[in-house]
């Protein structure tokens, strides 16, 4: 007797072939979810206030640290507090709707609510200060800021990206005085790149950045 | 067992013969078995504790489908979901110097256990997270003891009073501080019309110069009105003592670094007695050996039950606290007959007043004797101390006896009391308020902290007396079994919520600096009294200011304030101690006569019950602390519970065992149940209670943990008290100890001897190891850079916990309960090991061994790491990744040292959110699944490291110090870079007692054991 119809025998096949496909599709997803190639090169959210890195570092020469000003000494860059911004536009562009917001939060003693886009995982432990202690300028990990409108993420904040320069750190080390200057380059000279890494000794192990 | 080999020594290790380490008497009973049982590192039942149900401890299967599956959905769902958007919020306005990411230190001083602390806490952007001792301050020198480091979890404790309430009938009803403030203004109002004829106070004992001006500006306002202290654990019987030798009123500070025979009778200066944290550094200093040339103190300690003190003692009399005063007796007639008259006369009446005395029965003579003759000896050089729980006469003779010994101004000094006031007996104000209370004299009763429904006398019966006061007012930081008595319950401060001051007992006074506002908007004590007291300015800051301008002169104010509370100590305003005092000998002649010889013989059915301070609870105010509720008790490991503590002989005769709960009762017929636990070295007849436990009100973590042994507690025995009886109600209850976990399977790992041996045999510790019959796995490395390594000196360990408590706090490590622990999961990075020494199972010695990581060179654990997880740094550290651990625990089970520890559940997802504001933000926190351990603190290496390299400097030594190694009292802890010669670390492991832990495994631990050394008097046995 003949219960189910001939057509189910490829259901086994079928089954088995949905199997591989469903695992390997899962597989790949798991593996990308993971890959360095989603780590949101690009992200460059609205911000509450449409302000322009391009215009303050970029076109006027504003240092980076006199808004980030905790930079040497803290592992937090610092998003500055409404109070740097009304230092200024308390008495520039007192009237900009675009500023606005920073008025009301001033006023209100309200926070600015900023979107985080650099942001890496909470197990690992980046600090700041030190990476300016030993050379390392904001652009090489922040790109050209001065030249964006709006703040997007440059680099792909991935770990094998941290260990490419830990391992390698020439590229990245500049003199003190060069920390914030984005326009900066490093040398095309390999003994001068080989010298420069030599001053600084990056961990590579885990505890260097896990903890 | 039998595959590993007997141990291979190079030579007969000198001093080993009869040499017993066991970790408890079922180990020492039969060590085979308990070795076969300990092999397994987790399991169901360990030793007796099959009377927990395992089947309570077992997920059902429902359960277990029911959270597969809703597991599975939310894998499906994450896949869908991309980084949340993420909001930094910066703040408006910069406070000064609170910088993101940069953690501050304040100094403040807390009222910690009866004394007062000098404390830096770290905050990380507002919040303290970490308390680490005040090196500029006296009390503390850089250290804290337990109670201080888990004063930070209390602080964030969820289950703190958060609003005002008004309760009826046992029922709160939340209501806002403007009603309080009406009602306190009404309470002022009514006392105002008759002087305050009906008002009493009742507070808890304070150092605090503002409360003491404050109580006076109340006292004048209302004249008729009193202010009561009450303390269940309190130090007044030393201070009337001290009155009656002297007639000053005065507190003692010892000091032991200069003493160098010490008799400590039923005293535990270095846990529960104030100053204790100093104490325990001068001590140990009194006895740190460089070399065999060096000398070291002798300990003796007369004590009923084994306490940190008794178990760091080189000579140790078993005594039941009632019989403490004869022996003192006894001791004073045999040194009577060769001190010279100091003081002519009044010397005189103290040498009649002991003539004759006789040694309590079973004292050895030696104990005489030989310790008569070695205080003579030591003259100016020697001290005897005597517990707080000792009656006041007992106090009185022992500072005569100082006294003439030659001691007071060289190894004793008296500072004069805070408010100058006469001693009075630790009872007498509560028994006088319960009298007033009784003939309806209190229409108003406010109780500024403290809960005297559960811990007063039980014989007062004082929860029944708060009800005859009309008006009732509770200030307290939970709603405790007092609160639920009263009218009107109130939050009540932190110490890290509100300002203060303290003067701690050597006489420095500081200022308690509030380091966060208070979360649920709670009153401190001085704040209530000055509002009652009608002072305009009652908040804290303006009070604490006012007593120190007057203190300072309005002149130089600004600056003094500045750097007392910058310093954490007003070194201008340190009180000097008493420049001489003079024997009273007559009020000593009559304390002598006080001191009864016991009458009744101490048998099956009059046992002695004595009641001591919790080292975790303490009298039961931090019983809803899972850090005090877990850390193992120091000398039974028993974690979660308190038990009745009896000698193994006193068992046998009782017929009793561990987990049988017993009833003790009392002359009058009050009865506490409670489980018994058997413990070496107690007293015979007589049962050491804690206090503390078995709260029914404490909270979600402390109700119902323990025994509530406050019931037996009657004036008549309120420091100890004879007259107990003891019977078995047939019940079994189960007991979590963690001295059989993570067992170091009989291998010889905790060293001592005598202080001769090792002047014989310099290197007995290299001897007494086995030798290496391994070849290391690996090519040796060669460590360029730092090479950190650690050595803890077993000499100065007193077992106090507190590095412990500060490990658990700085490395997030997780509580876990009293099931898992039962089960061998407790998660404590760094263990304490107590091994009972000695072939007599009564009266054993004791070595404390705190077992951390020892961060191998040829670490076991990392080649069997499928994953990587745990890997070697370049500079020696056995390093943890957390996400990249998959669980197997291969490295649990290949660790020689059984020092890691495996998230077997989530410890930390049910964390409630105010606790999670303790965590140290540098750690992480670890979840289910993921193996943890020591870490030799990396965060802090890390932290020196840049901050030395932002300041383009090298390491210095002392720049890195671990959590365990600032808070450990006695200094035992040593941590640095082994390849920097000139560093502490790197001196001390070339210390002839150096040794390390199976060294004959090859793994080459970076931690290194320096031997205990015992100095013994040989004249005496036993």
């Amino acid at each position: 007797m003949q219960l189910f119809p001939r057509s189910l025998n490829y259901l086994p096949l079928l089954v088995a072939l949905a199997a591989m496909l469903g695992g390997a599709g899962l597989t790949f997803a798991v593996w990308y979810y993971g890959s360095p190639w989603n780590t949101q090169v690009g992200y460059a959210p609205v911000q509450p206030v449409a302000y322009s890195h391009k215009l303050h570092a970029g076109e006027m020469g504003i240092d980076c640290r006199y808004c980030h000003a905790n930079i040497e000494r803290s592992q937090e860059a610092m998003i500055p507090p409404t109070q740097t911004c009304m230092g200024c536009h308390a008495v520039i562009k007192t009237d900009s709707v675009r500023l606005q917001p920073v008025r009301d939060s001033w006023a209100k003693d309200q926070p600015l609510e900023w979107v985080r886009i650099h942001k890496l995982p909470e197990h690992a432990y980046f600090d700041h200060s030190v990476h300016l202690a030993v050379g390392v300028g904001c652009s090489s990990c922040h790109g050209r800021v001065d030249q964006m409108e709006v703040v997007r993420q440059d680099q792909p904040l991935s770990m094998s990206w941290c260990l490419d320069c830990h391992r390698d750190p020439g590229k990245a080390i500049r003199p003190k005085d060069q920390i914030t200057n984005m326009a900066w380059t490093p040398s095309t000279d390999e003994a001068e790149l080989v010298a420069a890494a030599k001053t600084v000794n990056p961990p590579q192990h885990c505890s260097g950045c896990h903890r | 067992m039998s595959k590993r080999k007997d141990y291979q020594f190079s030579k007969p290790a000198p001093g080993m013969e009869g040499k017993v380490f066991w970790t408890s008497l079922e180990a020492k009973a039969d060590p085979v078995a308990y070795q076969e049982r300990a092999k397994a590192e987790f399991v169901d039942g360990v030793s007796g504790s099959d009377t927990v149900s395992s089947e309570s401890l077992r997920m059902k299967r429902r359960t277990f489908v029911g959270i597969a599956g809703a597991a599975g959905a939310l894998l499906g769902l994450e896949g869908c979901i991309r980084r949340p958007e993420d909001k930094i919020l910066p703040f408006t306005r910069q406070p000064e110097y609170v910088l993101p990411g940069i953690s501050l230190h304040y100094a403040t001083t807390a009222r910690i256990a009866g004394d007062s602390i000098g404390l830096l806490v770290e905050t990380h952007e507002g919040r303290p997270t970490k308390v680490e001792g005040n090196p500029n301050h006296p009390t503390s020198l850089g250290a804290t003891d337990g109670y201080a480091q888990a004063a930070v979890l209390d602080l964030y404790d969820p289950d703190r009073s958060r609003f005002p309430a008004s309760v009826k009938d046992k029922a709160f009803t939340d209501s806002t501080f403007a009603e309080v403030d009406k009602g306190l203004t009404a309470i002022a109002d009514a006392a105002a019309k008759n002087g305050g004829a009906k008002l009493r106070v009742l507070v808890q004992s304070s150092s605090s110069p503002t409360f003491a001006r404050v109580e006076k500006a109340f006292l004048a306002k209302y004249p008729q009105a009193k202010v009561y202290t009450y303390e269940p654990i309190s130090a007044l019987n030393t201070k009337l003592g001290l009155q009656q030798a002297f007639g000053i009123s005065a507190e003692p500070a010892y000091s032991f670094r200069r003493a160098r025979t010490v008799l400590a009778l039923d005293s535990d200066f270095l846990g529960s007695e104030p100053g204790s944290v100093r104490n325990a550094r001068e001590f140990a200093d009194g006895r740190r050996l460089g070399s065999p040339r060096d000398s070291m103190s002798r300990l003796y300690v007369v004590e009923p039950g084994f306490t940190s003190t008794g178990a760091s003692a080189d000579n140790r009399l078993r005594l039941a606290a009632r019989d403490v005063g004869s022996y003192l007796k006894a001791l004073a007639a045999e040194l009577g007959v060769g001190l010279t008259d100091s003081e002519g006369a009044n010397f005189e009446s103290l040498r009649s007043g002991v003539t004759g005395a006789k040694a309590p029965a079973g004292v050895p003579e030696s104990w005489i004797k030989a310790v008569a003759k070695e205080l003579l000896a030591a003259k100016g050089q020697s001290l005897i101390v005597v517990g707080s729980r000792q009656p006041a006469a007992v106090h009185a003779l022992a500072f005569a006896l100082n006294h003439a010994l030659g001691n007071v101004g060289r190894t004793l000094v008296f500072t004069p009391s805070v408010d100058g006031a006469k001693a009075v007996g630790p009872l007498d104000e509560i028994t006088a308020l319960a009298g007033e209370l009784q003939a309806g004299a209190v229409d108003t009763l406010v109780i500024l902290g403290g809960n005297p429904a559960l811990d007063a006398p039980a014989n007062l019966k004082f929860a029944e007396l708060i009800g005859k006061a009309a008006t009732k007012v509770h200030f307290s930081s939970y709603r405790d079994e007092t609160s639920h008595l009263v009218d009107l319950h109130v939050p009540r401060a932190h110490d890290f919520e509100s300002w203060g001051d303290h003067r701690s007992f050597e006489g420095s006074i500081s200022i308690q600096q509030p380091l966060i506002a208070p979360l649920h908007g709670g009153r401190s004590d001085i704040e209530v009294l000055a509002k009652l007291a009608g002072i305009e300015w009652w908040r804290g800051y303006p009070l604490v200011r006012t007593t120190f301008r007057e203190a300072f002169g309005a002149g130089s104010f600004e600056a003094l304030w500045k750097s007392a509370l910058h310093l954490g100590v007003a070194r201008e305003l340190t009180v000097a101690p008493i420049g001489s005092v003079s024997l009273d000998g007559a009020a000593v002649g009559d304390a002598i006569k006080q001191i009864a010889d016991a009458k009744t013989a101490l048998g099956a059915s009059n046992l002695e019950v004595n009641f001591v301070p919790d080292p975790g609870l303490y009298d039961g105010r931090h019983a809803n602390n899972p850090w005090m509720l877990e850390v193992p008790h120091p000398l039974s490991c028993v974690t979660w519970d308190n038990a009745a503590y009896v000698s193994p002989n006193t068992a046998k005769e009782l017929g009793i065992a561990n987990y049988d709960l017993i009833t003790v009762k009392d002359a009058s017929g009050a009865t506490v149940d409670i489980v018994t636990w058997v413990l070496p070295g107690q007293a015979e007849h007589t049962i050491t209670l804690n206090l503390g436990w078995g709260r029914t009100v404490a909270g979600r973590y402390g109700n119902g943990a323990g025994f509530n042994v406050y019931p037996l507690r009657s004036a008549a025995a309120f420091g100890f008290g004879d007259g107990f009886s003891v019977s078995k109600t047939g019940g079994r209850y189960p007991v979590s100890v963690t001295q059989e976990t993570h067992s170091m399977e009989g291998r010889p790992i905790a060293i001592d001897t005598t202080l001769e041996e090792y002047r014989k045999n310099p290197d007995f510790a290299e001897f007494r190891s086995p030798t290496l019959s391994t070849l290391p796995l690996w090519q040796e490395v060669e460590y360029k850079g730092h090479r950190w390594g650690m050595a803890i000196d077993l000499s100065a360990c007193t077992g106090c916990n507190s590095c412990l408590i500060a490990c658990q706090a700085e490395n997030n490590v997780a509580s876990v309960g009293k099931e898992q622990v039962a089960r061998g999961r407790d998660m404590f990075w760094l263990r304490l090991d107590r091994y009972f020494v000695g072939t007599d199972e009564s009266n054993p010695q004791i070595a404390f061994q705190p077992v951390g990581c020892q961060h191998c060179e040829e670490a076991p654990c990392e080649n069997v790491c499928p994953v990587n997880a745990t890997a070697h740094s370049p500079e020696g550290l056995n390093d943890m990744a957390y996400n990249r651990c998959i669980g197997t625990r291969y490295c649990m089970n290949n660790c020689p040292y059984k020092v890691r520890r495996f998230n077997f559940l989530d410890f930390t997802g049910q964390v409630p959110e105010t606790r999670r504001m303790q965590y140290n933000p540098n750690v992480s926190v670890r979840m289910r699944g993921v193996m943890e351990k020591c870490s030799y603190c990396v965060q802090r290496i890390q932290e020196a490291k840049i901050t030395a390299r932002r300041e383009q400097r090298q390491l210095r030594d002392g720049d890195v110090k671990v959590a365990c190694q600032t808070a450990c009292a006695s200094g035992c802890i040593t941590f640095g870079d082994l390849n920097d010669p000139n560093s502490k670390v790197a001196k001390a492991v070339k210390l002839d007692r150096q040794y390390s832990l199976l060294p004959d495994l090859g793994v080459q631990p970076r931690t290194s054991f320096l031997a205990k050394i015992r100095n013994p008097n040989p004249e005496i046995q036993g």
